[in-house]
């Protein structure tokens, strides 16, 4: 366990590495001079040069880009051109919407896709099967700022039963649950979809197995057999896919916080794009594939935890 | 066994149609997309506006019908790119092989944890939202995915018996990829491809929406959704017509691909 | 507290099972022998309750009296385990890999007796003790795949025994297993058999274990029971020719004895193959293949005739026909 950890954890470290490399070198080493995009075409070139030099941009790019690294190492992620504040302290002010919207969005996923998914698997070839089917295959084509702006249309316009959008701040605790419930629905609805088409089949994989009619042999109720026996083994494959899916959720909580205006990193990314504020969008950008390559890194870890079989061989 | 194939013929319908309208609308579209008609604004569903027009009065089905000819170009011209790019990719590492393949292969899985929204904010932070970034912020999503399929299918057919008598025959590397390898993993390409094109369009959706994309007067469905959001106390119907045509055409070529890979090799279908 | 009669299975018009009848009482060893495709794994799964959704059942089956042919799955659940139990021939792919053994025999003495955690466990120990599993604490909390062959089928024999059913039901239980494990398995359900005073019903095409386990025997081809009567005396003095012919394959032919009124050779394999069930003749399923056989063979089917060791379904044991030739 412990050298497989190590060796995972070893690549994790190259890959984020990497990534920071391609992130730095398509925001900075591509043509483009921040000093002009702040100061404006009017700004005379002693106060652009001044700025770059108070921006550090007079370094060669391996110099800041080592700078850059060691100045995240320690927490330090520059100061943003546009707000004038550290970029570190900006996101830690709106991670934590961003991360219950990505989170309640994965967990609802989850919900959905197992339900429907397991519903789907035991009426196999049935009415409920295909009806489940249909709506999946309708789900996948769906896009989820549409679907978002569907359930606006109907529960905050229409219904009044959900604001349409903002935020009132955590100090509001059920306004701010009330304000979450559509973005997760439009957020889990469509990455819900995907996954239970995994979960079914799965699922009616795990059925022709042995020991499924040994459960049945035992008497155990058909749902019993279902949720106990089933569903335990059919988790690895959608593990593996929530683990890829990952990355759409995160970039689907980007879109979603747009639609519903939600201030969280995704609105900070378009503000930042919208003001040229490239070191907070460098910082975004690297912060969002980096979750996405820890969240792979996760499920990795959580295989070997649900199947005894591979902790064994890895032990 | 085989039953009669609705997810082909429905998924043949819809893209068949929605290329069709994309492709009327280069000669001909009910009214000028752009033209602005201040006085008839929110007009209603009628005889001369069939979907009735927008907040400044232009005709909605010409702006759709326009609309779905952009998004088409864009998915069309980022496929053929990504893939391009990943099929050769894809071909070379498979002829080569060794750490040339370990290497491609390794950074082609890396740039899978890079989703296309983020490439795209990053080339609109440094050079401005455009049509041109989308295009190219989806065509790199294409390339680890195409390089992934290529190589696999090519993996498989270098295997083959008449691989090793070409081989043995003296022939190079390259022109057994060429003249043996490229036609074997055609048909796995062109499945790829037309499920690619719908992922494509549904990020070009995504990517208009968020103003990342086509930049006006251009009309582009994403962008008359948000639009409409704007307006969904004034005119909800807006933000329904451009939505449908997104599922119509994501559904449509969705269900060829699957369905085209389903017929043409049941062992692909695993594969995802 | 087993009683059947004329069951039959049926995927449209093609019998997986015709028209079979027995009759079981508490201590009784049954073999049942035959081919793959046989029928003898359907009898076992009809018994349980758990043929195929496609397939339907007709004639009668009565369980401690109560006929159970159009029952519920509700109905049968309740059966289950407690009146007839089953174990599988793979016992590895028989055990829910991702659960620890002990979780899986725990599990039905929670549901269906009601048993709390602690006297659930102490009854798997008792159970694990029965079977003779070493260790029987420290195999609580293994996985399916630590413990070996012989093992995981004394596992699932406990599985099968925890809610004491009347009838147990080994659907291959020993060919995953090499021989002398087969042999300690064998015994064992012999033993149980013989202390619970519970029904054995051996399915296998394995002839040794049929003759080390079982007093009775059923032989089956094509969906019929084709000879019936006491183990050591079919398989020393077979009458039917389906009989003679497997007697005859399996490795120990001087058993066999050429069958009367013919001149072939002894038959070292059965010729032909076992046809699909679809195309099974109407009448002798075997016709076709017997060297025996008679020309009514192919459309009558015979009834139970008596032989010398029991019953056999054969036209050659008919009077009449006797009388004709």
């Amino acid at each position: 366990m412990s050298f497989f950890l190590l060796r995972r954890t070893g690549g994790l470290v190259l890959t984020l590495l990497a990534i920071s490399i391609v992130v730095f070198a398509v925001m900075n080493v591509l043509p483009g001079d921040p000093a002009l995009t702040i100061l404006g075409i009017d700004a005379t070139d002693d106060a652009r040069a001044a700025l770059r030099v108070q921006l550090g941009l007079d370094d060669p790019a391996p110099v800041r880009y080592v700078q850059w690294i060691a100045g995240i190492a320690r927490g330090d992620f520059g100061t943003s051109y546009s707000f004038g504040v550290p970029v570190a302290g900006l996101i830690a002010e709106r991670l934590p919407l961003t991360l219950s919207l990505a989170l309640s969005g994965t967990l609802l996923t989850l919900v959905i896709a197992l339900a429907a998914g397991l519903y789907s698997a035991s009426r196999h070839g049935r009415t409920g099967d295909w009806a489940v089917m249909i709506l999946s295959q309708l789900g996948i084509a769906i896009p989820a700022f549409w679907l978002a702006i569907l359930l606006v249309l109907l529960f905050a316009v229409n219904l009044r039963w959900f604001p349409p959008g903002g935020f009132p701040g955590w100090s509001d605790p059920l306004g701010s649950l009330r304000s979450l419930v559509l973005p997760t629905i439009a957020l889990a609805a469509v990455q819900g979809a995907v996954l239970a088409r995994v979960t079914r089949s799965s699922a009616l994989e795990v059925m022709r197995l042995d020991f499924v009619r040994t459960a049945r042999a035992t008497g155990l109720s058909p749902a019993r057999v279902l949720w106990r026996h089933v569903l335990p083994n059919a988790l690895v494959p959608v593990i593996t896919i929530v683990g890829m899916q990952f990355a759409g959720v995160v970039t689907g909580t980007i879109v979603i916080e747009n639609v519903f205006y939600l201030p969280g990193l995704g609105r900070l990314i378009f503000q930042s794009i919208a003001n040229r504020d490239i070191i907070t969008v460098q910082a975004l950008v690297l912060m969002v594939a980096a979750v996405v390559v820890l969240a792979n890194f996760a499920v990795d870890v959580a295989y070997a935890l649900i199947d005894p079989r591979l902790k064994a061989r890895l032990a | 066994m085989r039953r009669f194939p609705v997810n082909l013929v429905l998924g043949a319908a819809l893209a068949g149609s929605v290329t069709l309208v994309a492709l009327l609308s280069f000669i001909w579209t009910p009214y000028d997309h752009a033209a602005i008609a201040v006085t008839n604004k929110f007009a209603s569903p009628s005889f001369a506006h069939w979907l009735g027009t927008d907040q400044l009065g232009r005709d909605v089905v010409s702006q759709l019908m326009v609309a779905a000819r952009n998004s088409m170009i864009v998915a069309f011209v980022s496929v053929v790119l990504g893939g391009g790019i990943g099929i050769v990719l894809g071909v070379y590492a498979s002829a080569r092989g060794g750490w040339v393949e370990n290497l491609i292969m390794r950074v082609s899985d890396l740039s899978l944890a890079f989703p296309a929204l983020l490439f795209a904010i990053m080339l609109a932070a440094v050079f401005g939202p455009s049509l041109q970034n989308t295009v190219i912020a989806i065509a790199f999503i294409n390339i680890p995915i195409f390089a992934r399929i290529s190589r696999g299918a090519a993996n498989q057919v270098w295997t083959r018996e008449f691989m090793l008598a070409g081989q043995a025959a003296g022939m190079g590397r390259m022109t057994l990829t060429f003249d043996h390898v490229m036609p074997n993993i055609a048909a796995a390409i062109i499945v790829q491809a037309t499920i690619e094109f719908a992922v494509a369009l549904l990020a070009e959706a995504a990517l208009s929406y968020l103003g990342l994309g086509a930049q006006p007067p251009a009309p582009s469905w994403g962008r008359m959704l948000s639009d409409a959001q704007t307006l969904l106390y004034l005119a909800p119907q807006l933000a329904i017509y451009p939505g449908l045509c997104i599922v119509i055409s994501v559904l449509g070529f969705g269900l060829l691909g699957d369905s085209i890979r389903d017929l043409s090799d049941p062992r692909l279908r695993r594969e995802r | 507290m087993l009683d059947v009669s004329n069951l039959s299975v049926r995927f449209g018009d093609a019998y997986a099972l015709r028209d079979a009848s027995l009759t079981v009482h508490p201590g009784d060893r049954i073999g049942v022998v035959g081919e793959s495709g046989s029928g003898k794994s359907m009898l076992a799964q009809a018994l349980m309750g758990m043929v195929p959704e496609s397939a339907s059942m007709s004639g009668i089956l009565k369980i401690d009296g109560t006929e159970m042919t159009r029952a519920t799955e509700a109905q049968w659940r309740a059966l289950r385990a407690r009146r007839v139990a089953m174990i599988f021939q793979e016992p590895l792919a028989a055990l829910n890999p991702l659960r620890r053994v002990g979780t899986t025999v725990m599990e039905p003495l929670r549901t269906h007796l009601g048993l709390s955690r602690t006297q659930a466990r102490a009854r798997t120990l008792d159970l694990f003790e029965e079977v003779g599993l070493p260790d029987p604490e420290q195999r609580l909390a293994a996985y399916p795949h630590e413990l070996s062959g012989g093992q995981r089928q004394r596992v699932l024999i406990a599985l099968a025994l925890a809610c004491d059913p009347k009838l147990l039901i080994a659907d291959e239980p020993t060919t995953a297993l090499d021989a002398e494990v087969a042999q300690r398995i064998t015994d064992l359900l012999v033993r149980l058999s013989r202390d619970r005073a519970m029904a054995l019903m051996i399915i296998s095409h394995d002839l040794q274990v049929v003759a080390r386990a079982t007093r009775q025997l059923l032989v089956m081809y094509g969906g019929d029971i084709v000879e019936r009567g006491e183990t050591r005396k079919i398989l020393s003095a077979p009458f039917h020719p389906y009989t003679r012919g497997l007697l005859a394959a399996r490795p120990r032919p001087q058993l066999a004895r050429p069958v009367p009124g013919t001149k072939r050779p002894r038959l070292p394999t059965i010729p032909g193959h076992i046809p699909a069930l679809v195309d099974l003749p109407a009448g002798c399923r075997f016709s076709g293949r017997c060297p025996a056989e008679l020309s009514r063979c192919r459309t009558t089917r015979s009834t139970e005739f008596r032989t010398g060791t029991g019953l056999a379904a054969c036209h050659l044991l008919n009077p009449a026909e006797r009388s004709k030739s």
